[in-house]
């Protein structure tokens, strides 16, 4: 990294009071981003989707820091962001109500949904089941499938 | 394929009467040989590790040779033993795991007492006779890099080949083949391959054998008798991949009869956050820890599993077309992946190690 990289990523790394591990995490992409894409690490910084976080006065640190670290996360891991886009967009398209909750693990690894249920009643729980029931022959829940098991790309 | 000289040789007190030494002194008349019982510390460099291959140290080894394969935390494992004769490689590939796991090593080592070796294999052997072994040494070398210099295969190949419950694996990356091709394997030796692309080995295997360097001396292997095995590990990802990855298996299953082949397997890049700075600090250049890995639960990263089963299956179907009874296996990976690709997973370890026994 030359000095300008260095110095672009003191400044966000001193306004956003990086800690020791996220900083190692930005540390990694912003360096296999460049390496990848071909250019330095202030320009990734530079970029606009990058700035307007780093900038933005409604946001607070932590806020900030989230954010910047999701938006490097997308543009580090591109295929799997997308593809974790669509499975998310696709849970939400099903509407499910907020004591089902159908998630998948981060990065994908083991390919399984987990689903889980918060009822406070037996009515409860059987009104639950037969929603999922109903969620399970949906071409969105295959769909899910499909892309977790890599037999579409996103 | 680059030929290895190293640096310094040094032999450890008590490692003169091997037939490593003797084969060492012939081929490097004019490299000096210290004697010592430890070597000392390597000077202070900006490549320690890349040093240490440079620098040859003959020893006993203490302890065991063999070994089962540690395999890796949770996944569906071969059932294989190996045997390490020497630790370390003169090759030096940009995502080899040795570059975290041997880091602080002084030197590459090569174990003189080869004698010890064949004891302990013959008594494991013979204590079992009804278990049927699949040994490797190429788990923290390279099996016949430093064959020609050393000459071990002519030390242990005439001894598994004639032991019935046994297949030695020698699993290289060169065309290191002359002392096999003297001897008689009588079906008890497969010769393997990891094979990559050209352009990935022009970018990421220095010092290994070509793509038809590796092809031709598998073919003078399955002339003088020897089983063959191919290892499309670690496969990687980049723009053009199926392209060139497609037409590495049509190349290679063109060069060789697949009825001589015991078994092809299949492994991504893994790499852990400690091997990819290694990587990064020592091959700058290298577009390898670049690709979409993820951290995986036995601690290696991987192309996330939607990416990796895509390109599994991609393989595996240019593979069934050139060969459909070919056995192929897929290395460390889980039993979901295993599902994901094949449509079923091994129910344990025993399970897959015995589906390759047949081949032998």
């Amino acid at each position: 990294m030359n000095e300008a990289d260095r110095e672009s990523l003191l400044v966000v790394v001193e306004a956003l009071k990086v800690g020791e591990n996220h900083f190692k995490d930005l540390l990694d992409w912003l360096e296999e981003i460049s390496l990848r894409d071909g250019m330095v690490v202030a320009e990734i910084l530079q970029r606009d989707q990058i700035a307007r976080i780093t900038s933005d006065p409604r946001l607070g640190r932590n806020d900030k820091l989230k954010r910047l670290k999701d938006e490097l996360h997308r543009l580090r891991f591109p295929r799997l962001a997308r593809i974790e886009e669509e499975i998310n967009r696709r849970v939400r398209d099903m509407k499910l109500k907020p004591q089902l909750l159908l998630t998948v693990p981060a990065g994908l690894e083991g390919g399984a949904v987990t689903v889980q249920m918060k009822a406070s009643s037996y009515e409860e729980l059987k009104r639950l089941a037969a929603e999922l029931a109903r969620v399970v022959d949906e071409k969105d829940m295959q769909e899910i499938f499909a892309l977790l098991r890599g037999e579409v790309s996103a | 394929m680059k030929s290895f000289a190293p640096e310094e040789i040094i032999v450890e007190a008590g490692s003169e009467q091997s037939p490593i030494f003797r084969n060492l002194k012939q081929a490097f008349p004019q490299i000096p040989f210290t004697f010592t019982d430890e070597p000392q510390a390597l000077p202070v460099s900006r490549d320690p590790f890349g040093a240490s291959k440079r620098r040859l140290f003959l020893m006993r080894h203490r302890g065991e040779f063999l070994k089962k394969c540690p395999g890796s935390d949770g996944q569906v494992c071969c059932n294989y033993f190996v045997i390490n004769f020497a630790s370390n490689c003169s090759m030096d590939c940009s995502y080899c795991y040795l570059q975290e796991y041997l880091a602080d090593n002084p030197a590459l080592k090569v174990f003189s007492n080869v004698d010890n070796l064949l004891t302990e294999a013959d008594e494991m052997l013979g204590r079992h006779r009804k278990v049927f072994f699949r040994i490797g040494t190429g788990e923290i070398t390279d099996s016949l890099a430093l064959d020609p210099y050393i000459g071990f295969c002519a030390e242990v190949v005439p001894f598994f080949a004639t032991q019935p419950n046994v297949l030695l694996e020698l699993k290289t990356k060169s065309d290191c083949v002359e002392s096999l091709l003297r001897l008689d394997p009588k079906e008890r030796v497969v010769v393997a391959w990891s094979m990559n692309p050209q352009k990935v080995i022009d970018a990421d295997e220095r010092f290994t054998a070509t793509f038809e360097e590796r092809l031709a001396a598998a073919r003078r292997c399955q002339a003088a008798g020897y089983k063959l095995g191919f290892h499309f590990d670690p496969m990687v990802e980049y723009d053009g991949w199926e392209a060139d990855y497609r037409d590495m298996v049509e190349r290679l299953f063109a060069a060789v009869d697949y009825r001589r082949i015991a078994w092809i397997s299949m492994g991504v890049l893994r790499t852990t956050p400690g091997l990819k700075r290694a990587m990064r600090s020592r091959f700058p250049a290298s577009r390898l820890p670049t690709g979409e890995q993820v951290l995986c639960p036995d601690g290696k990263m991987r192309y996330f599993q939607p990416l990796r089963v895509n390109m599994y299956r991609k393989m595996l179907g240019w593979i069934r077309a050139a060969s459909p009874t070919v056995f192929v296996y897929l290395c460390m990976e889980s039993k979901e992946v295993w599902e994901q690709v094949f449509g079923f997973a091994p129910s344990c370890e025993k399970e897959l190690g015995k589906a390759m026994v047949p081949v032998a």
